[in-house]
């Protein structure tokens, strides 16, 4: 299973004002390219992604929002997972696709017998999963988005053997830019109060 | 903080719309925090770490939801790479509430090679990573410094630290 299968897979589950959030690198550039409906911030940098779902959800509790997380960054600080399950956002669901590596520099320590799951347990996050095909995969994931969370599913995939191309709204300036216009005109945006 | 500096912060959030409160408990602030956590108003969330409070914080605000974080200089330092991220690169618009360790007044018992160290990092990292802050000694300006904060920080484009000292850290 690699993420070129699973995540134009994620993209036809999700209803269209889904928020999406994604860690940097292969997550972003794949997803960039199969996903263009709800609100996206693409290529969130080591550490960030989960903690900037969180929030995210909180800003929009009564819509699903879906981190698409990666191994490398997910073990840059694990400690969110108990901010996740102290908060209990119900509308949260984390995908860690783990490769096993580090981009193309080497294996992380999930391929050495890290269990994120078992963290993730260990947290308090009580809906969580491993999942090892596409099948599993699929059958996990659209649990996940029918059923209250928070969620947290491991979802093992091949390793790329190449750099995926970035599109111009990946990363940055013009990504922020959509991803405030799309926020603007979601069903769910509440605005900011302003003082 | 005394209770009428902790009702003063509490009714300048709320006066600012801010309802999302995150923190990594310390001493100064966290009669704020027991007051916020009680109060139906608000949303507390508890942090484990600085760096995805301060995602959280941006991914919050960037969804449209006013937010704080509250914190004091250590966090500051340590939360350095999620500031320069969501400060520098994404311009998340929320507000820093921070106690201001190293004031002359501050006898809280911290070891002075701490607050010294404080006193010499916190407003060169706040200025390298091109963040407005104000500091704030006197209760009675900081209600209307938090509303000021949270406008001001979405009218900029960036996170805004407000550094509580003198009597705020009693």
């Amino acid at each position: 299973m690699n993420r070129f299968e699973c995540l134009p897979l994620l993209a036809e589950m999700l209803e269209e004002h889904t928020l999406t959030v994604t860690s940097l690198s292969s997550n972003a550039r794949i997803w960039a390219g199969v996903w263009d409906r709800g609100p996206t911030f693409a290529g969130l940098n080591m550490g960030l992604c989960i903690g900037f779902a969180l929030g995210l959800s909180l800003a929009f509790p009564h819509r699903k929002v879906v981190a698409l997380e990666s191994d490398g960054s997910m073990m840059e600080d694990t400690s969110v997972l108990i901010s996740v399950a102290d908060a209990n956002p119900t509308n949260l669901v984390i995908l860690v696709f783990d490769n096993e590596s580090y981009a193309r520099m080497g294996a992380t320590a999930t391929a050495r017998g890290a269990d994120l799951v078992r963290m993730a347990q260990g947290a308090g996050i009580r809906s969580t999963g491993l999942v090892r095909t596409l099948p599993e995969y699929e059958r996990a994931v659209r649990d996940a988005l029918a059923k209250p969370g928070p969620t947290f599913l491991q979802i093992k995939v091949e390793a790329e053997t190449a750099r995926v191309p970035d599109s111009r709204t990946t990363y940055g300036p013009a990504m922020k830019e959509q991803f405030l216009d799309r926020v603007l005109s979601h069903p769910d945006y509440r605005g900011w109060h302003g003082g | 903080m005394d209770k009428e500096s902790t009702r003063i912060v509490v009714d300048g959030l709320k006066e600012a719309g801010i309802d999302l409160v995150v923190t990594l408990p310390e001493e100064p602030t966290h009669s704020v925090i027991d007051e916020t956590r009680v109060d139906p108003y608000f949303t507390t969330v508890t942090v484990t770490a600085e760096g995805h409070g301060l995602a959280l914080c941006a991914g919050a605000a960037l969804g449209g939801r006013d937010c704080v974080f509250f914190t004091g200089v250590a966090g500051l330092l340590v939360g350095t790479w999620a500031l320069a991220q969501v400060g520098m690169v994404y311009g998340a618009p929320f507000t820093i509430i921070a106690s201001y360790r190293g004031d002359f007044s501050d006898r809280t018992g911290i070891p002075g090679s701490q607050l010294l160290m404080f006193r010499q990092v916190l407003e060169p990292q706040l200025n390298m990573l091109r963040i407005p802050y104000e500091i704030i000694n006197d209760p009675a300006k900081l209600k209307r410094s938090i509303k000021g904060a949270s406008v001001a920080c979405r009218e900029y484009g960036t996170p805004i630290a407000l550094l509580l000292t003198g009597d705020f850290l009693s």
